[in-house]
């Protein structure tokens, strides 16, 4: 579908601030579609727990004003988008935050902001205390869920609710809904991203990203949100470069590791159409001239639960001031954490870690052959919505799968779409690259998604 | 829910003046038990004496 067939809340940012440069399209009218959007199917996918419809307005006006005063910001200016909740937003701290204070505006937030992007509101995520919300829908297929636990910023840019999020992933939280939903996501490499203003799980595994329904929009926000800062000790300084060099349509040469011995692992586990999917994917970079190498990670199988070690041991320290609270009136999955936290010692933790350097180490050795490792995202397709409990993704958290990994050793890893189940849902590849290497990441989705275009593809709501 | 586990947990929980939510430990029992039998193949992996934990670094920046 060409760009002037597209409803416009289905642009990618990429067209959209094509033409808004050129001053074909106007940031009101854009924001205005979003909201008429909004207003059409929210109450069906349930994204938005704070429509900011005022502020988004009057943000779109002035990016319209500057605009029109030869003053374009960049090729976020006058785009809108909106955030998980767990970050915070000035006048709107983040709802999971049941007992500690806000800042603000988030780090990443302020510099999307910075960069003339329009804030349209607050997302679901699960696991919010109080008293419970509806549950996003998948747009594909109401009748399933959108992964979570970046649940609303899964089905918002899926449903064309708002043309870019932010998520947070601390064991998956980016990449499965991404997966879920049809979109593409970025769990850039830890440290890449401020975590200021991020209600935290986990300190040392939480990362906060874009999602976005085509690679070349998450090299976009990745600009704006990448750099160091002062106000988050674990941030980098390690130097950012333009992300948009990485959209070229090239893998030649590209040399992709794929970790089979631990995709067979996972296998019994795993849906059968889902390895079948990553499969074509992986002969399709091949196809566009990538090596495809087999290669041996021994500890990754205990990756995952070390991640979940560390994710409830520090999920426990963070919250051990509220933690009567929490177990009184918290959500189910935040009152299970705590359990968990509280069954593991010290040596647990610190077995974690060493497992975690270890991880590292061999990495480190593999990726002296390889450029990126190329694998499945997901156990299957989105599961309906009546067969999900309340604390189900805690059983995915401990037992070997393909996201905990990459939170553990804080490598950036990208969630690109790579077909559909039998049953019209989405399947999506990972691709994972060297620290602070998102540009080989990109342009290997970016080659792989031109290849096959399932971007173009929108859910019927 | 494994006695010895569920004593354990509700001797940490009161070593910090907690007390669980009516109906937790039988709702949560399922993952509990996943999280501890898998917790003990953390250890099964042989790292000696290998200085792999978190390492202490003196600078200041």
């Amino acid at each position: 579908m060409g760009v002037a067939e597209k409803p416009l809340y289905y642009l990618t940012i990429h067209e959209a601030q094509q033409l808004i440069r050129e001053r074909k399209l106007s940031p009101v009218e854009l924001t205005q579609a979003v909201l008429d959007r909004i207003a059409a199917v929210d109450g069906k996918l349930h994204a938005y727990i704070n429509l900011m419809a005022d502020g988004a307005l009057a943000a779109a006006r002035v990016a319209e004003a500057e605009i029109a005063k030869s003053r374009w910001r960049g090729p976020l200016h006058g785009i809108p988008f909106a955030v998980k909740d767990q970050l915070d937003v000035e006048g709107a701290p983040a709802r999971v935050r049941q007992f500690t204070q806000g800042v603000g505006d988030a780090t990443p937030v302020r510099k999307l902001r910075e960069a003339g992007a329009v804030l349209m509101g607050k997302l679901h995520m699960s696991s919010m205390p109080g008293a419970p919300l509806p549950l996003p829908r998948n747009p594909w297929n109401t009748d399933h869920i959108t992964g979570g636990s970046s649940t609303g910023s899964g089905a918002a840019v899926a449903g064309g609710l708002c043309l870019g999020s932010l998520g947070e992933d601390t064991a998956g939280s980016i990449r499965n809904p991404s997966a879920f939903c049809g979109i593409a996501g970025l769990k850039a490499t830890y440290g890449r991203v401020s975590r200021h203003g991020l209600a935290p799980l986990s300190w040392s595994l939480d990362h906060c990203g874009p999602m976005a329904r085509a690679v070349e929009d998450l090299a976009h926000m990745l600009n704006a949100l990448a750099g160091f800062d002062p106000k988050d000790p674990t941030s980098s300084a390690q130097p950012s470069v333009d992300y948009t060099s990485a959209l070229r349509e090239d893998v030649k040469g590209m040399v992709v590791g794929v970790p089979r011995d631990y995709i067979d692992e996972c296998a019994p586990r795993t849906d059968p159409i889902v390895l079948r999917r990553v499969d074509e994917a992986i002969d399709q970079l091949k196809a566009l001239g990538a090596r495809i190498e087999a290669v041996k990670v021994p500890t990754l199988h205990l990756a995952t639960i070390a991640n979940a070690v560390i994710y409830y041991n520090e999920f426990w320290a963070a919250n051990r001031g509220d933690a009567a609270a929490v177990l009184q009136t918290g959500a189910a999955q935040r009152r299970a954490r705590i359990y968990l936290g509280l069954l593991t010692n010290s040596s647990d933790y610190i077995q974690a870690q060493r497992i975690r350097s270890r991880c590292r180490a061999e990495l480190a050795q593999v990726f002296e052959k390889v450029d990126c490792l190329a694998l499945p995202n997901q156990n299957g397709p989105a599961p309906r919505v009546e067969d999900v409990g309340p604390i189900d993704t805690l059983f995915k958290h401990v037992v070997p799968e393909f996201h905990g990994p990459f939170n553990l050793t804080g490598l950036p890893t990208l969630s690109v779409p790579c077909g559909f189940s039998e049953n019209n849902l989405p399947i999506a590849l990972q691709i994972v690259g060297k620290p602070f290497d998102e540009v080989t990441v990109l342009r290997a989705g970016y080659t792989y998604q031109q290849q096959m275009k399932w971007y173009e593809k929108r859910p019927a709501i | 829910m494994d006695k010895l586990i569920e004593a354990n947990l509700m001797a940490v929980l009161r070593r910090e003046g907690l007390e669980p939510q009516s109906g937790d430990l039988e709702q949560f029992s399922e993952i509990i038990e996943l999280y501890m039998e898998n917790l003990c193949q953390l250890h099964s992996v042989n790292l000696g004496s290998e200085e792999l934990g978190p390492v202490f670094r003196p600078e200041w920046k």
